[in-house]
Protein backbone atom coordinates (compact mmCIF):
# COMPACT_ATOMS: atom_id res chain seq x y z
CA UNK A 1 0.00 0.00 0.00
CA UNK A 2 2.91 2.06 -0.50
CA UNK A 3 1.77 2.99 -4.16
CA UNK A 4 -1.43 4.63 -2.54
CA UNK A 5 0.87 6.77 0.45
CA UNK A 6 2.90 7.89 -2.74
CA UNK A 7 -0.04 9.15 -4.85
CA UNK A 8 -1.72 10.56 -1.32
CA UNK A 9 1.52 12.29 -1.01
CA UNK A 10 1.91 13.47 -4.52
CA UNK A 11 -1.70 14.95 -4.44
CA UNK A 12 -1.35 16.45 -1.45
CA UNK A 13 1.62 18.49 -2.63
CA UNK A 14 -0.19 19.32 -6.18
CA UNK A 15 -3.13 20.15 -3.88
CA UNK A 16 -0.73 22.62 -1.67
CA UNK A 17 0.52 24.33 -5.33
CA UNK A 18 -2.88 25.13 -6.16
CA UNK A 19 -4.34 27.04 -3.52
CA UNK A 20 -0.90 28.88 -3.19
CA UNK A 21 -1.80 29.63 -6.84
CA UNK A 22 -2.89 32.87 -8.18
CA UNK A 23 -5.28 31.07 -10.53
CA UNK A 24 -7.56 29.31 -7.99
CA UNK A 25 -8.37 32.05 -6.21
CA UNK A 26 -8.71 34.15 -9.31
CA UNK A 27 -11.28 31.77 -10.29
CA UNK A 28 -13.45 30.60 -6.91
CA UNK A 29 -14.11 34.97 -7.00
CA UNK A 30 -14.86 35.18 -10.57
CA UNK A 31 -17.30 32.05 -9.84
CA UNK A 32 -18.72 33.34 -6.39
CA UNK A 33 -19.28 37.21 -7.73
CA UNK A 34 -21.33 35.88 -11.00
CA UNK A 35 -23.62 33.12 -8.66
CA UNK A 36 -24.12 36.26 -5.78
CA UNK A 37 -24.79 38.66 -8.93
CA UNK A 38 -27.83 36.56 -9.95
CA UNK A 39 -29.47 37.90 -7.01
CA UNK A 40 -29.52 40.67 -8.03
CA UNK A 41 -31.56 40.54 -11.11
CA UNK A 42 -34.46 40.87 -8.75
CA UNK A 43 -35.71 44.17 -10.20
CA UNK A 44 -36.15 41.91 -13.74
CA UNK A 45 -39.15 40.57 -11.09
CA UNK A 46 -39.07 37.04 -12.44
CA UNK A 47 -41.11 36.33 -9.35
CA UNK A 48 -41.99 32.57 -9.39
CA UNK A 49 -39.25 31.62 -12.10
CA UNK A 50 -36.59 33.25 -10.46
CA UNK A 51 -35.31 30.19 -8.30
CA UNK A 52 -35.16 28.60 -11.58
CA UNK A 53 -33.00 31.30 -12.93
CA UNK A 54 -31.09 31.50 -10.47
CA UNK A 55 -30.14 27.59 -10.18
CA UNK A 56 -29.46 28.00 -14.20
CA UNK A 57 -27.49 30.26 -13.81
CA UNK A 58 -25.33 29.03 -10.71
CA UNK A 59 -24.69 25.84 -12.25
CA UNK A 60 -23.98 27.91 -15.41
CA UNK A 61 -21.24 29.54 -13.91
CA UNK A 62 -19.84 26.24 -11.89
CA UNK A 63 -19.75 24.55 -15.17
CA UNK A 64 -17.69 27.20 -17.11
CA UNK A 65 -15.36 28.19 -14.27
CA UNK A 66 -15.04 24.64 -12.66
CA UNK A 67 -14.12 23.54 -17.12
CA UNK A 68 -11.75 26.27 -17.06
CA UNK A 69 -10.30 25.22 -13.66
CA UNK A 70 -9.75 21.51 -14.57
CA UNK A 71 -8.20 22.25 -17.69
CA UNK A 72 -6.20 25.12 -17.02
CA UNK A 73 -5.22 23.64 -13.16
CA UNK A 74 -4.44 19.91 -14.59
CA UNK A 75 -2.27 21.69 -17.24
CA UNK A 76 -0.51 24.05 -15.25
CA UNK A 77 0.05 21.69 -11.70
CA UNK A 78 1.74 18.94 -15.06
CA UNK A 79 4.17 21.66 -16.71
CA UNK A 80 5.10 23.14 -13.51
CA UNK A 81 6.37 19.93 -12.76
CA UNK A 82 8.21 19.26 -16.29
CA UNK A 83 9.27 22.94 -16.82
CA UNK A 84 10.51 23.43 -13.12
CA UNK A 85 12.24 20.40 -13.50
CA UNK A 86 10.99 18.78 -10.33
CA UNK A 87 9.38 16.06 -11.85
CA UNK A 88 13.19 14.93 -12.23
CA UNK A 89 13.27 14.94 -8.46
CA UNK A 90 10.21 13.27 -7.29
CA UNK A 91 10.94 10.75 -10.72
CA UNK A 92 13.95 9.98 -9.30
CA UNK A 93 13.03 8.83 -6.08
CA UNK A 94 11.43 4.96 -6.10
CA UNK A 95 8.12 6.25 -7.13
CA UNK A 96 6.42 4.96 -9.70
CA UNK A 97 5.33 6.87 -13.07
CA UNK A 98 1.88 5.51 -12.79
CA UNK A 99 1.82 7.34 -9.33
CA UNK A 100 2.82 10.29 -10.32
CA UNK A 101 0.20 10.88 -12.93
CA UNK A 102 -2.46 9.47 -9.99
CA UNK A 103 -0.34 11.41 -7.53
CA UNK A 104 -1.11 14.73 -9.84
CA UNK A 105 -4.98 13.45 -11.31
CA UNK A 106 -6.15 13.18 -7.88
CA UNK A 107 -4.43 16.59 -6.28
CA UNK A 108 -6.12 18.58 -9.03
CA UNK A 109 -9.65 16.60 -8.69
CA UNK A 110 -9.15 17.36 -4.90
CA UNK A 111 -8.79 21.29 -6.16
CA UNK A 112 -11.79 21.14 -8.49
CA UNK A 113 -13.90 19.39 -5.27
CA UNK A 114 -12.82 21.94 -3.01
CA UNK A 115 -13.95 24.76 -5.70
CA UNK A 116 -17.23 22.75 -6.41
CA UNK A 117 -17.99 22.10 -3.13
CA UNK A 118 -17.77 25.83 -2.05
CA UNK A 119 -19.57 27.53 -5.68
CA UNK A 120 -22.49 24.91 -4.79
CA UNK A 121 -22.69 25.93 -1.05
CA UNK A 122 -22.81 29.42 -1.90
CA UNK A 123 -25.34 28.81 -4.97
CA UNK A 124 -27.58 26.70 -1.92
CA UNK A 125 -27.27 29.88 0.00
CA UNK A 126 -28.74 32.47 -2.11
CA UNK A 127 -31.71 29.96 -3.34
CA UNK A 128 -32.35 29.61 0.48
CA UNK A 129 -32.38 33.29 1.21
CA UNK A 130 -33.83 34.26 -1.85
CA UNK A 131 -36.43 31.58 -1.60
CA UNK A 132 -37.19 32.95 2.10
CA UNK A 133 -38.07 36.10 0.74
CA UNK A 134 -40.12 35.37 -1.75
CA UNK A 135 -42.33 33.37 0.41
CA UNK A 136 -42.78 36.36 2.36
CA UNK A 137 -43.49 38.36 -0.25
CA UNK A 138 -47.96 38.21 -0.99
CA UNK A 139 -47.76 38.65 -4.44
CA UNK A 140 -46.02 34.97 -4.29
CA UNK A 141 -47.11 33.18 -1.25
CA UNK A 142 -49.22 31.51 -3.31
CA UNK A 143 -46.91 29.49 -4.86
CA UNK A 144 -45.11 28.00 -1.81
CA UNK A 145 -48.60 26.60 -0.27
CA UNK A 146 -46.50 24.02 1.13
CA UNK A 147 -43.33 25.58 2.41
CA UNK A 148 -40.07 25.41 0.76
CA UNK A 149 -40.17 24.11 -2.86
CA UNK A 150 -36.06 24.11 -3.75
CA UNK A 151 -34.94 20.21 -3.12
CA UNK A 152 -31.77 21.31 -1.40
CA UNK A 153 -30.10 17.81 -1.31
CA UNK A 154 -30.81 17.20 -5.03
CA UNK A 155 -28.30 20.45 -5.87
CA UNK A 156 -25.83 18.53 -3.75
CA UNK A 157 -26.16 15.94 -6.16
CA UNK A 158 -26.24 17.89 -9.25
CA UNK A 159 -22.63 19.82 -8.04
CA UNK A 160 -21.56 16.61 -6.94
CA UNK A 161 -22.31 14.72 -10.62
CA UNK A 162 -20.32 18.71 -12.31
CA UNK A 163 -17.27 17.08 -10.03
CA UNK A 164 -17.63 13.88 -11.86
CA UNK A 165 -17.49 15.36 -15.29
CA UNK A 166 -14.93 17.57 -14.17
CA UNK A 167 -12.96 14.04 -12.92
CA UNK A 168 -13.14 12.96 -16.71
CA UNK A 169 -12.24 16.68 -18.25
CA UNK A 170 -9.07 16.09 -15.88
CA UNK A 171 -8.23 12.67 -17.13
CA UNK A 172 -8.78 13.83 -20.80
CA UNK A 173 -6.28 16.53 -20.04
CA UNK A 174 -3.55 14.35 -18.21
CA UNK A 175 -3.43 12.31 -21.47
CA UNK A 176 -3.25 15.24 -23.55
CA UNK A 177 -0.34 16.95 -21.20
CA UNK A 178 1.61 13.17 -20.77
CA UNK A 179 2.66 13.58 -24.64
CA UNK A 180 2.67 17.17 -25.41
CA UNK A 181 5.70 19.49 -24.94
CA UNK A 182 3.86 22.91 -23.84
CA UNK A 183 1.06 23.94 -21.31
CA UNK A 184 -0.44 26.41 -24.14
CA UNK A 185 -0.93 22.99 -26.92
CA UNK A 186 -2.46 21.25 -23.71
CA UNK A 187 -4.82 23.89 -22.76
CA UNK A 188 -5.80 24.47 -26.59
CA UNK A 189 -6.26 20.66 -27.54
CA UNK A 190 -8.06 19.66 -24.18
CA UNK A 191 -11.05 22.22 -24.81
CA UNK A 192 -11.20 21.25 -28.29
CA UNK A 193 -11.94 17.57 -26.97
CA UNK A 194 -13.89 19.66 -24.12
CA UNK A 195 -16.10 20.85 -27.26
CA UNK A 196 -16.19 17.45 -28.84
CA UNK A 197 -17.61 16.05 -25.79
CA UNK A 198 -20.50 18.71 -25.50
CA UNK A 199 -21.39 18.35 -29.61
CA UNK A 200 -21.04 14.61 -29.84
CA UNK A 201 -24.54 13.81 -29.25
CA UNK A 202 -25.58 15.76 -32.61
CA UNK A 203 -23.22 13.21 -34.63
CA UNK A 204 -24.73 10.67 -32.38
CA UNK A 205 -27.86 11.60 -33.49
CA UNK A 206 -27.10 11.81 -37.00
CA UNK A 207 -24.64 8.58 -37.18
CA UNK A 208 -28.05 5.87 -37.31
CA UNK A 209 -28.78 7.53 -40.94
CA UNK A 210 -25.21 7.72 -42.97
CA UNK A 211 -25.40 4.78 -45.34
CA UNK A 212 -21.71 4.67 -45.70
CA UNK A 213 -20.65 2.02 -43.27
CA UNK A 214 -16.81 3.33 -42.38
CA UNK A 215 -18.26 6.75 -41.53
CA UNK A 216 -20.70 5.16 -39.18
CA UNK A 217 -18.78 3.21 -37.45
CA UNK A 218 -16.14 6.16 -36.74
CA UNK A 219 -19.07 8.29 -35.41
CA UNK A 220 -20.05 5.13 -33.23
CA UNK A 221 -16.08 4.78 -32.14
CA UNK A 222 -16.04 8.69 -31.33
CA UNK A 223 -19.04 8.40 -29.47
CA UNK A 224 -17.48 5.68 -27.16
CA UNK A 225 -14.12 7.62 -27.16
CA UNK A 226 -15.74 10.95 -25.93
CA UNK A 227 -18.20 10.92 -23.49
CA UNK A 228 -21.44 12.92 -24.25
CA UNK A 229 -21.31 15.74 -21.92
CA UNK A 230 -25.12 16.80 -22.52
CA UNK A 231 -25.90 14.27 -20.53
CA UNK A 232 -24.93 15.61 -17.33
CA UNK A 233 -26.79 18.66 -17.61
CA UNK A 234 -29.50 17.60 -15.10
CA UNK A 235 -29.87 21.04 -13.19
CA UNK A 236 -33.35 20.95 -15.30
CA UNK A 237 -34.40 19.01 -12.85
CA UNK A 238 -33.46 20.87 -9.72
CA UNK A 239 -35.10 24.05 -11.50
CA UNK A 240 -38.23 22.25 -11.97
CA UNK A 241 -38.41 21.21 -8.52
CA UNK A 242 -38.19 17.72 -9.76
CA UNK A 243 -36.49 14.73 -7.50
CA UNK A 244 -33.31 14.31 -9.81
CA UNK A 245 -33.95 10.18 -10.08
CA UNK A 246 -31.52 7.93 -8.67
CA UNK A 247 -31.21 5.94 -11.98
CA UNK A 248 -29.69 9.09 -13.42
CA UNK A 249 -27.18 9.66 -10.30
CA UNK A 250 -26.13 5.99 -10.40
CA UNK A 251 -25.84 6.13 -14.74
CA UNK A 252 -24.20 8.99 -14.45
CA UNK A 253 -21.97 7.96 -11.82
CA UNK A 254 -21.18 4.73 -13.89
CA UNK A 255 -20.18 6.33 -16.99
CA UNK A 256 -17.80 8.40 -15.13
CA UNK A 257 -16.08 6.12 -13.30
CA UNK A 258 -15.66 4.12 -16.51
CA UNK A 259 -14.17 6.84 -18.14
CA UNK A 260 -11.89 8.49 -15.30
CA UNK A 261 -10.22 4.70 -15.23
CA UNK A 262 -9.72 4.31 -18.71
CA UNK A 263 -8.82 8.07 -19.30
CA UNK A 264 -5.82 7.72 -15.97
CA UNK A 265 -4.66 4.34 -18.03
CA UNK A 266 -4.50 5.91 -21.13
CA UNK A 267 -2.44 9.14 -19.39
CA UNK A 268 0.04 6.13 -17.75
CA UNK A 269 0.58 5.15 -20.74
CA UNK A 270 1.19 8.64 -22.73
CA UNK A 271 3.36 9.61 -20.01
CA UNK A 272 5.77 6.16 -19.67
CA UNK A 273 8.16 7.03 -22.16
CA UNK A 274 7.85 10.77 -21.78
CA UNK A 275 12.04 11.25 -21.08
CA UNK A 276 12.44 13.66 -18.10
CA UNK B 1 28.69 -8.04 -4.63
CA UNK B 2 27.08 -6.18 -7.13
CA UNK B 3 29.27 -3.15 -8.10
CA UNK B 4 26.97 0.15 -7.42
CA UNK B 5 26.74 0.78 -11.00
CA UNK B 6 27.41 -0.84 -14.29
CA UNK B 7 27.33 0.17 -17.38
CA UNK B 8 27.93 -1.73 -20.61
CA UNK B 9 28.24 -0.05 -24.12
CA UNK B 10 25.34 2.87 -23.34
CA UNK B 11 24.17 4.78 -26.14
CA UNK B 12 21.35 7.31 -25.90
CA UNK B 13 20.08 9.12 -29.36
CA UNK B 14 17.96 12.16 -29.11
CA UNK B 15 15.70 12.77 -32.32
CA UNK B 16 16.46 16.56 -33.94
CA UNK B 17 12.92 17.31 -34.64
CA UNK B 18 10.85 15.35 -37.22
CA UNK B 19 13.79 14.37 -39.46
CA UNK B 20 14.99 10.91 -38.81
CA UNK B 21 18.68 13.29 -37.51
CA UNK B 22 19.82 11.83 -34.30
CA UNK B 23 21.95 13.74 -31.77
CA UNK B 24 24.05 10.75 -30.12
CA UNK B 25 24.64 12.20 -26.63
CA UNK B 26 26.29 8.97 -24.96
CA UNK B 27 28.21 6.79 -27.35
CA UNK B 28 29.18 3.22 -26.31
CA UNK B 29 29.94 4.25 -22.74
CA UNK B 30 31.04 1.31 -20.25
CA UNK B 31 32.16 2.01 -16.44
CA UNK B 32 31.89 0.52 -13.56
CA UNK B 33 31.81 2.06 -9.85
CA UNK B 34 32.46 0.46 -7.01
CA UNK B 35 31.38 0.12 -3.67
CA UNK B 36 32.65 3.11 -1.65
CA UNK B 37 34.13 4.75 -4.02
CA UNK B 38 34.34 8.48 -5.06
CA UNK B 39 33.43 8.18 -9.38
CA UNK B 40 34.03 11.36 -10.92
CA UNK B 41 32.55 11.57 -14.48
CA UNK B 42 34.27 14.64 -15.75
CA UNK B 43 33.97 16.20 -19.07
CA UNK B 44 33.02 19.56 -20.33
CA UNK B 45 29.30 20.82 -20.98
CA UNK B 46 27.41 18.83 -23.47
CA UNK B 47 29.75 15.79 -23.75
CA UNK B 48 26.46 13.21 -22.14
CA UNK B 49 27.06 13.07 -18.57
CA UNK B 50 23.96 14.62 -17.27
CA UNK B 51 22.29 12.05 -19.62
CA UNK B 52 24.22 9.16 -18.49
CA UNK B 53 23.05 9.66 -14.93
CA UNK B 54 19.33 9.96 -15.91
CA UNK B 55 19.78 6.57 -17.75
CA UNK B 56 21.05 5.42 -14.36
CA UNK B 57 18.42 6.78 -12.36
CA UNK B 58 15.53 5.26 -15.25
CA UNK B 59 14.54 8.80 -16.04
CA UNK B 60 15.86 7.99 -19.97
CA UNK B 61 15.66 4.72 -22.06
CA UNK B 62 18.86 3.65 -23.57
CA UNK B 63 19.00 3.61 -27.08
CA UNK B 64 21.16 0.73 -26.58
CA UNK B 65 23.42 -1.02 -24.08
CA UNK B 66 22.11 -1.76 -20.42
CA UNK B 67 22.91 0.02 -17.14
CA UNK B 68 22.36 -1.97 -13.56
CA UNK B 69 22.70 -0.27 -9.99
CA UNK B 70 22.90 -2.86 -7.41
CA UNK B 71 22.61 -5.54 -9.93
CA UNK B 72 19.05 -4.39 -10.88
CA UNK B 73 18.32 -3.35 -14.32
CA UNK B 74 17.91 0.63 -13.90
CA UNK B 75 14.51 1.02 -15.38
CA UNK B 76 13.54 -0.76 -12.37
CA UNK B 77 11.49 1.44 -9.65
CA UNK B 78 13.28 -0.79 -7.17
CA UNK B 79 16.98 0.17 -8.55
CA UNK B 80 16.40 3.51 -6.91
CA UNK B 81 15.63 2.66 -3.80
CA UNK B 82 19.05 2.98 -2.66
CA UNK B 83 19.86 6.23 -4.61
CA UNK B 84 20.61 9.72 -3.78
CA UNK B 85 19.94 11.85 -6.24
CA UNK B 86 20.96 15.91 -6.67
CA UNK B 87 20.04 17.45 -9.94
CA UNK B 88 21.94 19.65 -11.62
CA UNK B 89 20.64 23.44 -11.18
CA UNK B 90 18.69 21.76 -8.53
CA UNK B 91 14.78 23.46 -8.65
CA UNK B 92 12.40 22.56 -5.52
CA UNK B 93 8.95 23.19 -4.83
CA UNK B 94 9.22 27.01 -4.12
CA UNK B 95 6.33 27.09 -2.15
CA UNK B 96 7.60 24.77 0.32
CA UNK B 97 10.01 25.42 3.01
CA UNK B 98 13.31 23.88 3.10
CA UNK B 99 12.35 21.49 5.81
CA UNK B 100 8.91 20.63 4.35
CA UNK B 101 10.60 20.24 1.48
CA UNK B 102 13.31 17.12 2.65
CA UNK B 103 10.37 15.54 5.07
CA UNK B 104 8.01 15.60 1.76
CA UNK B 105 10.94 13.81 -0.09
CA UNK B 106 11.63 11.50 2.70
CA UNK B 107 7.91 10.66 2.77
CA UNK B 108 8.28 9.91 -0.74
CA UNK B 109 10.87 7.37 0.02
CA UNK B 110 9.36 5.47 1.97
CA UNK B 111 9.79 7.02 5.87
CA UNK B 112 7.01 7.28 8.33
CA UNK B 113 6.06 10.79 8.96
CA UNK B 114 7.72 10.93 12.43
CA UNK B 115 10.95 9.10 11.27
CA UNK B 116 10.87 11.84 8.34
CA UNK B 117 11.03 14.91 10.64
CA UNK B 118 13.50 13.24 12.39
CA UNK B 119 16.02 12.39 9.55
CA UNK B 120 14.64 15.69 7.57
CA UNK B 121 16.45 17.97 11.22
CA UNK B 122 19.90 15.70 10.63
CA UNK B 123 20.83 15.96 7.22
CA UNK B 124 19.25 20.13 7.30
CA UNK B 125 21.73 20.15 10.25
CA UNK B 126 24.59 18.17 8.28
CA UNK B 127 24.67 20.16 4.90
CA UNK B 128 24.47 23.71 7.59
CA UNK B 129 21.01 25.14 6.70
CA UNK B 130 19.39 24.71 9.76
CA UNK B 131 18.61 28.37 10.60
CA UNK B 132 17.20 28.55 6.93
CA UNK B 133 14.94 25.38 7.71
CA UNK B 134 11.73 26.87 7.71
CA UNK B 135 11.89 29.45 4.72
CA UNK B 136 10.67 29.20 1.54
CA UNK B 137 13.13 27.14 -0.93
CA UNK B 138 12.33 30.32 -3.21
CA UNK B 139 14.33 32.39 -1.20
CA UNK B 140 17.20 30.74 -0.98
CA UNK B 141 20.80 31.72 -2.75
CA UNK B 142 22.66 29.32 -5.15
CA UNK B 143 25.01 27.57 -2.68
CA UNK B 144 21.88 26.62 -0.49
CA UNK B 145 19.60 25.46 -2.97
CA UNK B 146 22.51 22.88 -3.55
CA UNK B 147 23.29 21.91 -0.21
CA UNK B 148 18.95 21.68 0.47
CA UNK B 149 19.03 19.49 -2.99
CA UNK B 150 21.94 17.14 -1.07
CA UNK B 151 20.04 16.92 2.15
CA UNK B 152 16.87 15.74 0.03
CA UNK B 153 19.07 13.01 -1.73
CA UNK B 154 20.62 11.92 1.78
CA UNK B 155 16.96 11.78 3.76
CA UNK B 156 16.34 8.36 3.29
CA UNK B 157 20.12 7.30 3.82
CA UNK B 158 20.89 5.71 0.74
CA UNK B 159 23.62 4.02 -0.05
CA UNK B 160 24.59 5.52 -3.94
CA UNK B 161 24.61 9.15 -4.18
CA UNK B 162 24.29 10.84 -7.24
CA UNK B 163 25.25 14.36 -8.11
CA UNK B 164 24.92 16.40 -11.01
CA UNK B 165 27.08 19.05 -10.98
CA UNK B 166 27.00 19.53 -7.10
CA UNK B 167 29.53 22.47 -7.39
CA UNK B 168 28.76 24.41 -10.23
CA UNK B 169 27.89 28.09 -9.79
CA UNK B 170 28.65 27.77 -6.25
CA UNK B 171 31.14 30.55 -4.43
CA UNK B 172 34.76 28.47 -3.25
CA UNK B 173 33.31 28.39 0.03
CA UNK B 174 30.05 26.45 -0.41
CA UNK B 175 32.25 24.09 -2.72
CA UNK B 176 34.96 23.66 -0.36
CA UNK B 177 31.43 22.62 1.82
CA UNK B 178 30.35 20.87 -0.76
CA UNK B 179 33.55 18.58 -1.18
CA UNK B 180 33.93 18.37 2.49
CA UNK B 181 30.24 17.16 2.68
CA UNK B 182 31.08 14.01 -0.09
CA UNK B 183 34.85 13.28 1.71
CA UNK B 184 32.62 12.67 4.66
CA UNK B 185 29.56 10.63 2.78
CA UNK B 186 32.47 8.25 1.67
CA UNK B 187 33.85 7.82 5.43
CA UNK B 188 30.38 7.00 6.17
CA UNK B 189 30.61 4.20 4.00
CA UNK B 190 28.99 5.30 0.81
CA UNK B 191 29.31 5.18 -2.70
CA UNK B 192 29.07 8.40 -4.60
CA UNK B 193 29.08 9.23 -8.70
CA UNK B 194 29.41 12.72 -9.16
CA UNK B 195 29.95 14.68 -12.25
CA UNK B 196 31.44 18.22 -13.40
CA UNK B 197 32.66 19.94 -15.94
CA UNK B 198 35.47 21.34 -13.31
CA UNK B 199 37.75 19.19 -13.63
CA UNK B 200 40.53 21.00 -11.10
CA UNK B 201 37.89 21.10 -8.38
CA UNK B 202 36.85 17.37 -8.50
CA UNK B 203 40.39 16.53 -8.60
CA UNK B 204 40.52 16.79 -5.02
CA UNK B 205 38.12 14.70 -3.78
CA UNK B 206 37.46 11.64 -6.68
CA UNK B 207 39.35 8.59 -6.22
CA UNK B 208 38.11 7.19 -9.67
CA UNK B 209 37.57 9.38 -12.78
CA UNK B 210 35.86 8.90 -16.16
CA UNK B 211 36.75 11.99 -18.90
CA UNK B 212 33.93 12.10 -21.50
CA UNK B 213 34.00 14.45 -24.37
CA UNK B 214 31.11 14.51 -27.25
CA UNK B 215 29.62 11.26 -25.33
CA UNK B 216 32.70 9.22 -25.90
CA UNK B 217 34.79 8.48 -22.39
CA UNK B 218 37.85 9.29 -23.45
CA UNK B 219 40.03 8.24 -20.43
CA UNK B 220 39.30 6.10 -17.03
CA UNK B 221 40.57 4.81 -14.40
CA UNK B 222 41.70 5.61 -10.70
CA UNK B 223 42.62 9.27 -10.24
CA UNK B 224 46.03 9.23 -9.39
CA UNK B 225 46.89 6.37 -12.56
CA UNK B 226 45.40 9.47 -14.99
CA UNK B 227 47.19 12.34 -13.20
CA UNK B 228 50.08 10.57 -12.62
CA UNK B 229 53.57 13.15 -14.07
CA UNK B 230 55.53 11.16 -16.64
CA UNK B 231 58.87 10.85 -15.25
CA UNK B 232 59.35 13.76 -12.53
CA UNK B 233 58.88 13.09 -8.58
CA UNK B 234 58.08 15.85 -6.48
CA UNK B 235 58.70 15.33 -2.64
CA UNK B 236 57.84 17.99 -0.19
CA UNK B 237 59.88 18.63 3.23
CA UNK B 238 59.59 21.42 6.48
CA UNK B 239 61.44 24.20 5.71
CA UNK B 240 64.45 23.57 4.26
CA UNK B 241 67.35 26.22 4.60
CA UNK B 242 70.07 26.96 1.42
CA UNK B 243 72.75 25.18 2.34
CA UNK B 244 70.94 22.11 2.85
CA UNK B 245 69.60 22.49 -0.14
CA UNK B 246 73.07 22.82 -1.94
CA UNK B 247 73.93 19.52 -0.02
CA UNK B 248 70.89 17.76 -1.61
CA UNK B 249 71.51 18.77 -4.85
CA UNK B 250 75.27 17.41 -4.72
CA UNK B 251 73.89 14.34 -2.59
CA UNK B 252 71.70 14.07 -5.52
CA UNK B 253 74.42 14.88 -8.30
CA UNK B 254 76.69 12.07 -7.22
CA UNK B 255 73.76 9.92 -7.75
CA UNK B 256 73.48 11.15 -11.60
CA UNK B 257 69.91 12.77 -10.84
CA UNK B 258 69.37 16.56 -11.62
CA UNK B 259 67.14 18.53 -9.18
CA UNK B 260 65.52 20.92 -11.12
CA UNK B 261 63.70 22.51 -9.10
CA UNK B 262 63.21 24.35 -5.94
CA UNK B 263 60.25 26.35 -4.74
CA UNK B 264 58.02 27.29 -1.63
CA UNK B 265 54.57 25.67 -2.78
CA UNK B 266 52.16 27.89 -3.70
CA UNK B 267 48.54 28.33 -2.54
CA UNK B 268 45.68 28.79 -5.35
CA UNK B 269 43.35 31.58 -5.08
CA UNK B 270 40.55 29.88 -3.68
CA UNK B 271 42.64 28.42 -0.56
CA UNK B 272 44.19 31.63 0.42
CA UNK B 273 40.55 32.96 0.25
CA UNK B 274 39.74 30.39 2.81
CA UNK B 275 42.48 30.71 5.26
CA UNK B 276 42.07 34.47 5.29
CA UNK B 277 37.76 33.72 5.99
CA UNK B 278 39.76 31.12 8.75
CA UNK B 279 37.91 28.03 7.07
CA UNK B 280 41.47 26.45 6.34
CA UNK B 281 39.87 22.98 7.37
CA UNK B 282 38.19 22.84 4.11
CA UNK B 283 41.46 22.79 2.26
CA UNK B 284 41.39 19.59 1.13
CA UNK B 285 43.92 17.95 -1.81
CA UNK B 286 44.34 14.86 -2.66
CA UNK B 287 46.67 12.42 -0.85
CA UNK B 288 47.97 15.79 1.57
CA UNK B 289 45.52 16.27 4.90
CA UNK B 290 45.75 20.59 3.97
CA UNK B 291 49.13 22.05 2.68
CA UNK B 292 51.78 22.71 4.69
CA UNK B 293 53.85 25.68 3.67
CA UNK B 294 57.10 24.30 3.69
CA UNK B 295 60.05 23.39 0.49
CA UNK B 296 58.47 21.91 -2.35
CA UNK B 297 61.45 19.91 -4.07
CA UNK B 298 60.94 18.50 -7.95
CA UNK B 299 63.83 16.28 -9.97
CA UNK B 300 63.49 14.69 -12.56
CA UNK B 301 64.71 11.17 -13.50
CA UNK B 302 64.01 9.43 -9.96
CA UNK B 303 64.48 5.74 -10.08
CA UNK B 304 61.23 3.79 -10.64
CA UNK B 305 61.18 2.18 -7.55
CA UNK B 306 60.68 5.65 -5.29
CA UNK B 307 58.06 6.66 -3.77
CA UNK B 308 55.36 8.71 -5.61
CA UNK B 309 54.07 11.04 -3.45
N1 LIG C 1 16.09 15.91 -23.94
C1 LIG C 1 17.01 16.16 -24.87
N2 LIG C 1 16.67 16.29 -26.16
C2 LIG C 1 17.61 16.52 -27.09
N3 LIG C 1 18.91 16.66 -26.85
C3 LIG C 1 19.33 16.56 -25.57
C4 LIG C 1 18.40 16.30 -24.51
N4 LIG C 1 19.10 16.24 -23.35
C5 LIG C 1 20.39 16.45 -23.67
N5 LIG C 1 20.53 16.63 -25.00
C6 LIG C 1 21.80 16.86 -25.72
O1 LIG C 1 22.68 15.80 -25.38
C7 LIG C 1 24.00 16.28 -25.22
C8 LIG C 1 24.53 15.88 -23.87
O2 LIG C 1 23.84 16.61 -22.88
P1 LIG C 1 24.12 16.46 -21.34
O3 LIG C 1 24.12 15.02 -21.00
O4 LIG C 1 23.17 17.33 -20.62
O5 LIG C 1 25.59 17.04 -21.20
P2 LIG C 1 26.41 17.44 -19.91
O6 LIG C 1 25.61 17.09 -18.71
O7 LIG C 1 27.67 16.65 -20.02
O8 LIG C 1 26.66 18.91 -20.00
C9 LIG C 1 23.94 17.78 -25.42
O9 LIG C 1 24.37 18.06 -26.74
C10 LIG C 1 22.49 18.11 -25.26
O10 LIG C 1 22.14 19.21 -26.05
MG1 LIG D 1 24.91 18.33 -17.27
Amino acid sequence: MNSLRIIRLIAGNTFLEAVRQKLFLFLVFIAAAFIVSSFYFRDLDFGFSELKFISDFGFGAIVFFGSILSIAGAAQLFFNEIENRTALTILAKPVRRIEFILGKFTGVWAVVLAFTAMMTLLLMAILWYREGILMGMERFARDFPEGRKVLYGDILWVGFLQWLKFGILISITMIVAGFARTNLFTVVISFFILIICHLQYLARDAWAEIAFWPARMGVAVMGFAFPNFQVFNVGEYVALYEPLPWSVIGSLVGLSAIYIIVYNLLAVVSFRSREI
Amino acid sequence: MAPAIEIKELTKDFPLGLGKYKLRAVDHLSLRVEQNQVFGLLGPNGSGKSTTMKVILGLLTPTAGECRVYGLPSNKTAARKEVGFLPEAPYFYKYLSGLEMVVLMGKICGLSAARARERAWEVIEWVGLKDAARRRVGTYSKGMLQRIGIAQALVHDPQLIILDEPTAGVDPVGSAEISSLVLKLKEAGKTILLCSHLLAQVEDICDHVAIMNKGRCIRQGPLAEITEGQGDTEIRLDQLPEPEVEALRRWLGERGIDLRQVKRPQLRLDEVFLREIGKADLIYRQGSESVQLGSQVTSDKAGKDSENE
